[in-house]
C-alpha cells in the first residue's frame, strides 16, 4: 500500500510539474500586429489571440460577448491604445471580470506609451475635423523602428509577468531585433529611389510608414479621418494628383475601392491595397512578411 | 584671281560664316540655359534635402545614409519623466545606432483629469400622416416635429472597484434619472453587479436606450406591456458568467427591484418586489456570423389590483452577420422577441412579437423591416379584455457620420379595439456630443 502512495504521489508531483512548466502566458492582444510581436519574443512560453484581424478595420470591431471568454482568462491585455479601441474595448473590459488586466494592473499593456508617435493635434479639436485621435495617430506600428520599441515593450512586460523565463525573452528580443535590423536595412535600400516621392492615401494609417521610408503623403480620399469621401473632396483629390503628377492613391482592404478607382481612372493614379496589419492577407504571417508583400506592392507601383 | 572673283569669294565666305557664327551662339545659349536648368534642378534638390531634413528634425534623407541601425534600440525611458521635457517626435539621431524608445507621457488636464465623461445626445422626432390618437392616447398625440428627448450622461469609475453611469433623460414633461447605477465590475466568482435605478434585463428592446434602437418608435409588445418607460426601477442586479466546455458565452443575471412600475407593477406592501431573471447565451457561428439566445422572466404585484401578480416571460433571438473586411459597408441584423404576460385581471393570458431584419446596403445606409402582434389590455364594465394589434414598419437610415443619424420609418398599425388602422410617416434626427461610452453588445 505505501508503494502504491509513493508512487501515486510520485505520479501527481510529475503530472503537477508538467503542468506548470506547460503553463503559457496567455496573452489576448487587440489586434494582430502586437500579437505577432509577441509571439516573436514569447514564442512557445507565450499563447496569443488577437481581437481584431488583420483585415479589419481596427476602429471598428463589435464587442462580441465570444471575446469576453477570452479576456476573462488572460494574463496579459496589449491594446495599441492611443484611443484606438475606444469604441469597443471599453464594455469587454467592463464585462471580462478580469481585474488583472484592467489599465493600470500589471496584465494591461499600453503599447503606445514607448513609442514614436506622429500626428498630435495641437490646438482646439472637435469633431468638425472628423474622427480625429487627439493623443496622436495611432497607426505608428507601421513604423518598423516602433516596431522594436514595441518588442521591448513586451519583452519587459512578459519578464515581469515570468521572471524566471526573463533570459528567454531577451534572447529572442535581441534575435528579432537582428532580424528587423537586417530586414529594415533591405526595406530603406529598396525604398530609396522612391524618397520623397508623394502619394495619397485613403485614411490617415500610413503617416508612420511614409516618414520611415521618405514619402510624402499629398492628401487623402477621405475628406477628414472617418468621413466618407464627398464629390467635391474626390474633385480636388483628383486636380491634386493631376497637379503634382501623383503616381500612387494607397489604401486599406477594408475600405470601397469605388471611390480610389474612379480617382485612379480620371488621373492615371494606381490604385495599391496595401495591409496596414499582420493577417490581412493569407500568406502576411509576421511582420516581416507584411512588410515584404506592402513595399514590394508599392515600389511596382511607384517604378 | 580677279577683283570679281575676289569679291564673290567674300561674299559665299560671309554667307557661309554668318550663320555658323550664329548656330554657334546658339548652341552657346542652349549650352548656358542647360547649365543654368542643371543649377537650378541642383538647387530644388538642396532646398528639398533642406526641407527633408528639417521635416525630419535636422537629420539628411536616409537615401544617402544607411538605414537606422534597429538593434541599438535599448530600453524604455521610465515614464516618471515630466512631459514637458519630453518630445512629441523624437527627432532621428545622428547615428541610427543611437536610437532610444520614447516616453510619451499622456497628459490629461491635470484637475479635469477625474471628471467624467459627459456626452449628450438629442432625439428630435417628426410626425406626418394619419391621425393616431390610439399609440399614447388623445391628450399626448406626436406633435408634427418636437425635441423628443436629450440623453445626458455621466460616466466614470467611482473607485477601483465600481464605475458610476448616470442617464438624465430631458423630456417637454421635465427630467427624469433614466439609469443611475453603480457598476461593479471586479467581484469574484464571474459575478459582476449594478445598484441603482436601470432597466431590467428583460429580453432586448427593453434594455435599449432610445438612441440605440433600431427604430423611431418602439414595437407593439413592448409599448403594450411595458409602457414608454419599459421595465425600469431601482434595485439590485447580479450576473454571473458560467464556464463551459462549448466555447458559448453564457452568463444569468438575478435581480431584484423596489416594485413599481408605471401600469406594470406596483408596490402595495413591503415585500411587493419585482423580479427578474434573464438567461442569456452567445456563439459565434463562423468568424462573420453569431447568434444570441435569451430567455428571460419578470414577476411583480400588478399594478392597479388589490391583489395578483403579473408575470412576463420572454424569448429572444438576435442573428448578426457582418463580414469583417467589408464590414464598414455590409451587414444584417435579424431580431426576434416574443414575450407573454399572465395577468388575472385580463380575460386571458396575454401574447405578442415583433420580427425584425437590418440591413446594411451603404457605409451609411440602413434599410430595415419590422413586423409586430400584441395584446393589449383594454378595461372595460365587465373587466378588462385583450384584443390584439397588429403592425408592419419599414425603416430607412443615414449616418452623415458616427455621431449622427437621420431615419425615416412607415408604420403602419392596426388597433384591434377600435378595428382601425393608422398610416404614418415617423422622422427622426439623432445626434450626440460628448464622450459616450459604448453600450454592451
Amino acid at each position: 500500500m505505501k508503494r502504491i502512495l509513493l508512487l501515486l504521489s510520485v505520479a501527481s508531483l510529475l503530472i503537477c510539474g508538467n503542468l506548470f512548466a506547460a503553463a503559457k502566458i496567455k496573452v489576448v492582444s487587440a489586434t494582430e500586429d502586437p500579437a505577432s510581436i509577441t509571439r516573436e519574443i514569447g514564442g512557445d512560453r507565450v499563447e496569443v489571440t488577437a481581437i481584431g484581424k488583420g483585415y479589419q478595420d481596427p476602429h471598428f470591431i463589435e464587442p462580441k460577448p465570444s471575446f469576453l471568454l477570452l479576456l476573462k482568462n488572460a494574463d496579459l491585455l496589449e491594446v495599441v491604445g492611443l484611443e484606438l479601441e475606444i469604441g469597443w474595448l471599453p464594455p469587454l473590459l467592463d464585462q471580462s471580470r478580469n481585474n488583472d488586466i484592467r489599465p493600470g494592473q500589471k496584465g494591461y499593456l499600453d503599447l503606445s506609451l514607448g513609442v514614436e508617435i506622429l500626428d498630435r493635434p495641437s490646438g482646439t479639436i472637435n469633431r468638425s475635423m472628423g474622427d480625429v485621435h487627439p493623443l496622436g495617430n495611432p497607426h505608428y506600428w507601421l513604423n518598423p523602428a516602433n516596431a522594436v520599441r514595441m518588442a521591448i515593450e513586451i519583452t519587459n512586460k512578459l519578464t515581469e509577468l515570468r521572471p524566471a523565463d526573463g533570459p528567454f525573452f531577451a534572447q529572442r528580443l535581441q534575435n528579432f531585433k537582428v532580424r528587423m535590423n537586417d530586414a529594415n536595412k533591405r526595406w530603406v535600400a529598396e525604398m530609396a529611389p522612391f524618397r520623397g516621392a508623394k502619394i495619397v492615401t485613403y485614411h490617415p494609417s500610413w503617416p508612420n510608414f511614409a516618414r520611415h521610408f521618405g514619402l510624402e503623403i499629398a492628401g487623402t480620399v477621405e475628406p477628414k479621418p472617418g468621413i466618407p469621401p464627398s464629390p467635391s473632396h474626390t474633385l480636388e483629390i483628383i486636380n491634386l494628383i493631376k497637379q503634382q503628377h501623383i503616381k500612387v492613391i494607397v489604401m486599406e482592404p477594408y475600405f470601397d475601392r469605388k471611390t480610389p478607382d474612379f480617382i485612379g481612372e480620371r488621373t492615371g493614379a494606381k490604385v495599391v491595397v496595401l495591409y496596414p496589419s499582420v493577417a490581412g492577407k493569407a500568406g502576411l504571417d509576421d511582420y516581416f512578411r507584411l512588410f515584404d508583400y506592402d513595399l514590394s506592392e508599392l515600389i511596382k507601383a511607384l517604378k | 584671281m580677279t577683283a570679281r572673283g575676289q569679291l564673290v569669294f567674300l561674299l559665299i565666305s560671309f554667307a557661309v560664316v554668318t550663320p555658323l557664327a550664329a548656330q554657334q551662339t546658339i548652341e552657346q545659349r542652349v549650352q548656358q540655359l542647360e547649365k543654368r536648368l542643371d543649377d537650378l534642378s541642383r538647387q530644388v534638390t538642396e532646398v528639398r534635402q533642406q526641407i527633408d531634413q528639417l521635416k525630419s528634425g535636422g537629420q539628411p534623407p536616409a537615401a544617402v545614409q544607411p538605414a537606422e541601425d534597429l538593434t541599438k534600440i535599448e530600453t524604455v525611458l521610465p515614464t516618471a519623466a515630466t512631459s514637458e521635457q519630453t518630445p512629441t517626435q523624437a527627432p532621428p539621431p545622428n547615428a541610427l545606432t543611437d536610437v532610444q524608445t520614447i516616453n510619451n507621457v499622456q497628459t490629461p488636464g491635470a484637475s479635469k483629469v477625474f471628471n467624467p465623461d459627459i456626452s449628450v445626445i438629442g432625439n428630435f422626432l417628426g410626425k406626418a400622416g394619419q391621425v393616431n390618437p390610439y399609440e399614447f392616447g388623445r391628450a399626448d398625440m406626436r406633435p408634427t416635429f418636437q425635441l423628443d428627448e436629450a440623453e445626458v450622461a455621466f460616466q466614470a469609475f467611482v473607485d477601483p472597484y465600481a464605475k458610476a453611469n448616470f442617464f438624465l433623460s430631458l423630456t417637454p414633461q421635465g427630467i427624469d434619472v433614466e439609469e443611475g447605477y453603480a457598476n461593479f465590475v471586479t467581484l469574484p466568482y464571474d459575478l459582476t453587479a449594478k445598484v441603482g435605478k436601470m432597466k431590467a434585463y428583460f429580453g432586448k428592446d427593453n434594455t435599449w436606450h432610445t438612441h440605440v434602437r433600431p427604430w423611431v418608435d418602439q414595437p407593439l409588445v413592448i409599448h403594450n406591456f411595458f409602457g414608454e418607460e419599459g421595465l425600469n426601477d431601482v434595485g439590485v442586479s447580479v450576473s454571473k458568467e458560467f464556464s463551459n466546455p462549448w466555447n458559448i458565452f453564457l452568463e444569468g443575471t438575478g435581480e431584484v427591484f423596489r416594485g413599481d412600475v408605471a401600469n406594470v407593477f406596483e408596490r402595495r406592501s413591503q415585500n411587493d418586489l419585482f423580479y427578474n431573471a434573464h438567461l442569456k447565451g452567445f456563439r459565434d457561428i463562423s468568424e462573420n456570423s453569431n447568434i444570441e439566445l435569451g430567455t428571460s422572466y419578470a414577476r411583480g404585484a400588478l399594478a392597479g389590483a388589490s391583489n395578483g401578480a403579473n408575470q412576463f416571460a420572454g424569448v429572444d433571438v438576435t442573428y448578426r452577420w457582418k463580414p469583417l473586411m467589408q464590414g464598414l459597408y455590409k451587414s444584417f441584423i435579424g431580431r426576434l422577441e416574443l414575450i407573454g404576460n399572465d395577468r388575472p385581471d385580463v380575460n386571458r393570458k396575454l401574447r405578442g412579437f415583433y420580427a425584425s431584419a437590418d440591413r446594411q446596403i451603404a457605409q451609411r445606409w440602413f434599410t430595415g423591416l419590422r413586423i409586430d402582434a400584441s395584446d393589449r389590455a383594454v378595461a372595460g364594465d365587465s373587466g378588462a379584455r385583450a384584443f390584439t394589434d397588429r403592425g408592419v414598419a419599414a425603416t430607412l437610415t443615414f449616418w452623415p457620420s458616427e455621431f449622427s443619424q437621420l431615419r425615416g420609418e412607415l408604420r403602419r398599425v392596426h388597433y384591434g379595439d377600435v378595428s382601425r388602422a393608422v398610416n404614418e410617416l415617423l422622422f427622426q434626427l439623432q445626434f450626440a456630443i460628448g464622450a459616450h461610452g459604448a453600450h454592451a453588445f
